[in-house]
């Protein structure tokens, strides 16, 4: 098999660049996650600005993602930038935004409202009812929104092997450049490889951080 | 005590504007249960909503113990009431003892103290800690959740509760022994309790007074007994029904009405000849054996006639015991099962204490409905 002998001779590089792969995804999912889950409780609070939020968010995701690279090309050029990781990485987290956003704002909206009601009636605040109950009954939604986007995004980065930001799309790049099945193969059966155990290790991450009191 | 104060509340601002609660003032003492009662939209609801600041006071003022509510941080006048809502709202994520542990946590009491507060709770709501203490609320019934909200509401021990139709999505069995479980309980502790309720019948059986709201103002606040015999206006009395008379026989007991020496009592030890002489000359219909003062029975001159023993051979066995504590109802409903007018009651040792007649019974209901009307 063409298939094993190029991997065998590439091994490292292989390895080299799964794990750029997995940095680009990560990366942007962690800055996406450190924004969306904030910008997803805060609007909980106003439906107008949430309506405005979300609907941008969509907006945003209708963008096929090469046209997204190269519509940053010219203003990221300005401050020197315009290819490689940095758009890629900028790229991926305006992906991820939607589904973390909107999952957090419905998780949260959708904790019954007499919890609620009962928390503040004891006396509790508004950060001690985010932290003690409307978070940890959020926390599977959340989790869900953080897999779609990985998901997603793990796709995504294969392309942005044509903005130079590295990762197996590389080998599904050059390969096509040279007619190299072998590395097309590689590049391609890697990154399906990737997303279908990022999905299965999410959806067990999902069931572990479930509150007991949901599951019995 | 809680004191409102000509309390206004208008919802909106404008043409839109709703007023919820207009100009409403009266008194909870303490210790008292006060049942808000009324249909829905009377504003019963957003006035137990101000007590605790959950909703803002538009005009006039709450005083708790003498404080005006609007003097003090919301979050610490809530952490001083108890809450127990319709809903219940139970934290999902936290074990039982983790919910009722909410307010003692919050007031930063040591874990020690909390453990043992929470038994205490749950052996005060009749659930067993050792079997409960660890599971989840979806693991438990609709009453024994409820049962968990009003411990949970008790649980700093405050002076005030705010129970928002708190059984009212129970089923009518159970909702019956929660009742009476809570009525029990505050026997005990003596709670200020401010009680939403939209069912006349729950207002009568927990309520110290009633304070009955129609579109947000206060119609008439009394005594249950008042409330349904001397109805403020004919809302009032189509609210409590027409079958008031018959309500306040579930809240008088049988000692506010019955005779306490009737004339019909005859000794066991009697001879019948003897008895049967007397009734006939007195024109008894039948009377009361007594034994070592405990009633054992009756007799009419049909069952001496033509008997030699002693009376209390020949005794009719009553075939219901009534108790000084038992509601009027009890007594008429016996009266009309076994086709009797007279009964003995029984003290809490099963001594005789007196007896109570169907006439004993419409003396005390005109009593009550002629009250005020000589004054």
């Amino acid at each position: 098999m063409n298939l094993f002998v190029f991997i065998q001779e590439n091994l490292s590089m292989t390895l080299f660049l799964t794990w750029e792969h997995i940095w680009l995804v990560g990366m942007s999912l962690i800055i996406a996650m450190c924004t969306g889950v904030p910008i997803g409780i805060i609007i909980t609070k106003n439906k107008e600005l949430a309506n405005k939020v979300i609907g941008g968010a969509n907006v945003i995701m209708t963008i096929p993602s090469i046209a997204l690279f190269g519509l940053m090309l010219p203003i990221l050029a300005i401050v020197g930038h315009g290819l490689g990781k940095v758009p890629a990485i900028i790229a991926l987290v305006l992906y991820s935004l939607l589904p973390i956003i909107r999952n957090t704002y419905i998780a949260i909206k959708n904790v019954d409202p007499a919890i609620v009601d009962a928390g503040r009636g004891m006396g509790m605040t508004k950060w001690q009812l985010l932290r003690e109950v409307e978070i940890p009954l959020a926390i599977p939604v959340i989790l869900a929104g953080l897999k779609t986007a990985a998901v997603m995004n793990i796709g995504i980065a294969a392309i942005a092997a044509y903005i130079g930001a590295g990762g197996l799309g590389v080998f599904i790049q050059q390969g096509i450049a040279r007619s190299h099945e072998a590395m097309i193969l590689t590049g391609a059966l890697a990154v399906s490889l990737l997303a279908i155990i990022v999905d299965l290790t999410m959806s067990l991450l999902e069931k572990l951080v479930t509150p007991r009191g949901l599951k019995l | 005590m809680i004191e409102y104060d000509s309390v206004t509340k208008v919802f909106g601002i404008g043409k839109k504007a709703v007023t919820a609660t207009d100009n409403v003032t009266f008194t909870i003492d303490k210790g008292e249960t006060a049942v808000f009662l009324g249909p829905s939209g009377c504003g019963k609801t957003t006035m137990l909503r101000m007590t605790n600041r959950l909703e803002s006071i538009t005009r006039g003022s709450i005083k708790v113990n003498g404080q005006d509510i609007m003097d003090m941080n919301p979050q610490k006048l809530r952490l001083t009431m108890g809450y127990v809502i319709q809903q219940i709202g139970l934290f999902p994520n936290k074990t039982i003892a983790g919910n009722i542990a909410i307010v003692p946590r919050m007031l930063g009491w040591n874990k020690e103290k909390i453990r043992a507060r929470v038994d205490e709770l749950l052996n005060m709501v009749k659930l067993d800690p050792e079997i409960y203490r660890d599971r989840y609320p979806v693991e438990l019934s609709g009453g024994q959740q409820q049962r968990i909200g009003v411990a949970r509401g008790l649980a700093a021990n405050p002076d005030i509760l705010l129970m928002d139709e708190p059984f009212g999505a129970i089923d009518p069995i159970n909702r019956d022994q929660i009742q009476d479980e809570f009525l029990k309980l505050q026997a005990k502790l003596k709670k200020t309790i401010a009680f939403v309720s939209h069912d006349i019948h729950e207002a009568i059986k927990m309520a110290d007074k009633i304070a009955i709201f129609k579109d947000g103002k206060l119609v008439q606040y009394d005594s249950p007994e008042s409330i349904l015999m001397r109805p403020a206006n004919k809302f009032v009395s189509d609210f409590v029904g027409a079958d008031r008379a018959l309500k306040v026989l579930g809240l008088l007991r049988i000692r506010d009405a019955m005779n306490l020496s009737p004339k019909n009592l005859v000794q066991a030890g009697t001879d019948a000849p003897q008895v049967l002489k007397m009734m006939e000359d007195r024109g008894m219909k039948f009377a009361f054996v007594l034994k070592d003062n405990k009633p054992v029975g009756y007799v009419s001159p049909k069952l001496l006639k033509y008997e030699q023993g002693k009376v209390e051979d020949l005794v009719e066995r009553f075939p219901e015991e009534l108790g000084t504590r038992e509601p009027l109802r009890d007594a008429l409903s016996a009266m009309l099962m076994h086709d009797m007018i007279d009964f003995p009651v029984m003290d809490d040792n099963g001594d005789f204490a007196g007896s109570i007649s169907y006439k004993n019974i419409q003396k005390s209901i005109l009593e009550l409905y002629y009250e005020d009307q000589d004054g």
